[in-house]
């Protein structure tokens, strides 16, 4: 080999050692990182089993489990769909998110009844907005419940027949009827006003993707509310049959609508979520907090307008800064949420009609999951 | 496994609002095929904001970690070397030569016209 071919092989070594050394140097850089993470969880791995085993990082104990799960929900950390959760908080958002999901569908059937019924062409553009909002309102948390329920093997179409066989349960508001346009007003302003003081209250809750969802839902649910404000303004400046309508429809609603946040504590139907949702940091405030924030922003605009709440032992009280008022007929609401009320089965039936009538669609498009 | 038809499969989708912006996350929708799939998208989750292009995918296309796979992501901290921070002390020297450093700011500035 001549000096030149020596050369050029001794460059080329180098290229190969530098190249090597750098290669090596990027690689380790790039995994300490790594390894130092694997070597810590390993290592507490051992400390926790006793140095006995050191593969598997799965802790089995249910207790040990529990206890790091009620950490993070302590440190207000984010949930998500595939982490370990207890029973207790699946079941418990499971109730509240489908209920939720179910309520935002139902509820667009007693407005979809005022599309073709709308006053102008503008307001009819309007609530066909609103009522699409609420059906992708619906798709969104009927995703959110079925990510919970991938454990139990349960989908959509078992939730459906859940809501048709009377196990899944919706808003005690939207089984309710509606008479007049003033309803459509109404059930946007305040009806939604009472939604989103809950809703709102649920966007830092612990569950991830329930919070995310609230995010787009409270987002859509102020052009919900103002397209509500704006039918009840239109009215009560108008003709003296407009403002009746107004104040016969909340003659009306009252009442639901004190229903809507669910009774004070448990021993008025036998059951509530409220103090699950508060322990798992799902939402903060009891149901009563709920209805005295819902009476502390709406009761003065109601007022100003003209228009009479139908209580009259309704007042505020000063030293306590609590409402006072008349309690409404909590029996009536056991039997609404039982799926008796004034139009449960008539929506129940619509639903059902729809399902079944549309089948022949999901037969032709369904494919192979695999 | 596989044989069972169904009419929920399960999507993905991410969008971005402008053709020069990221993907972002946009929820997830039940559809029966990839075509139904967008025409979801768009009716469940554009409807009111400037959308310039839509992702779908099949969820069962994508590789998720699990919590335990969650602890690869922990970062030492002594990593100060490969960020600005760790260079700090630049400034103060670069002051004995009446000179500014050149920071994150000042770098990110010089895309324009030469000034």
């Amino acid at each position: 080999m001549d000096k030149a071919g020596k050369q050029v092989e001794v460059a080329m070594k180098w290229e190969l050692i530098k190249t090597y050394t750098v290669t090596r140097f990027i690689v380790t850089e790039y995994l300490d990182g790594v390894y130092v993470t694997l070597w810590k969880a390993s290592t507490m791995h051992m400390l926790d089993k006793g140095g006995t085993r050191m593969t598997n990082f799965n802790s089995t104990n249910d207790e040990k489990q529990l206890e790091q799960f009620m950490q993070r929900i302590e440190a207000n950390d984010k949930i998500e769909a595939s982490d370990w959760m207890p029973d207790e908080y699946r079941m418990t958002l499971i109730k509240l998110i489908s209920m939720h999901g179910m309520s935002e569908i139902m509820g667009a059937l007693p407005e979809k009844e005022w599309v073709p019924k709308a006053p102008t062409l503008q307001r009819k553009l309007g609530i066909m907005a609103k009522v699409q909002d609420e059906m992708g309102h619906g798709q969104l948390l009927l995703r959110v419940t079925e990510d919970l329920l991938v454990p139990y093997g349960k989908n959509r179409a078992d939730l459906m027949q859940d809501l048709f066989n009377g196990d899944l349960k919706f808003h005690n508001v939207f089984h309710m009827e509606t008479k007049t346009w003033a309803d459509a007003g109404i059930i946007g302003w305040l009806v939604d006003g009472a939604a989103i003081i809950t809703q709102t209250d649920m966007l830092k809750a612990s569950y991830g993707p329930y919070a995310r969802a609230l995010q787009r839902i409270c987002a859509e649910e102020v052009f919900h509310a103002q397209h509500g404000e704006s039918i009840i303004l239109a009215l009560v400046e108008g003709t003296d049959l407009q403002k009746a309508i107004v104040q016969e429809a909340l003659d009306r609603w009252w009442e639901p609508l004190l229903m809507f946040f669910g009774p004070a504590s448990k021993e008025t139907t036998g059951s509530s979520k409220q103090d699950l949702t508060i322990k798992y940091k799902i939402r903060t405030k009891t149901n009563e907090e709920f209805r005295q924030i819902f009476f502390d922003k709406y009761i003065p605009r109601i007022i100003s307008l003209g228009l009479k709440i139908p209580d009259p032992t309704l007042r505020y009280d000063q030293d306590s800064k609590l409402w006072f008022y008349e309690q409404p007929d909590w029996n009536a609401f056991k039997k609404i949420i039982k799926n008796q009320g004034p139009r449960s089965e008539a929506r129940l039936n619509l639903r059902r009609h729809s399902y079944e009538y549309n089948s022949w669609v999901r037969d032709a498009l369904s494919t192979s999951s695999s | 496994m596989g044989e069972e038809k169904t009419f929920y499969q399960e999507y993905e989708i991410f969008s971005k609002r402008t053709p020069s912006s990221a993907f972002q996350h946009q929820y997830s929708l039940l559809a029966p095929n990839e075509e139904m799939a967008l025409i979801m998208a768009q009716e469940n989750f554009m409807r009111r904001e400037p959308v310039a292009d839509i992702w779908i995918v099949n969820r069962k296309n994508i590789k998720r970690m699990n919590a335990d796979e969650k602890l690869t992501l922990g970062r030492l901290e002594n990593k100060d070397y490969r960020t600005t921070k760790g260079y700090g002390y630049l400034k103060k020297k670069w002051r004995k030569y009446e000179q500014e450093i050149l920071d994150e700011k000042e770098i990110l500035s010089w895309g324009g016209e030469r000034k």
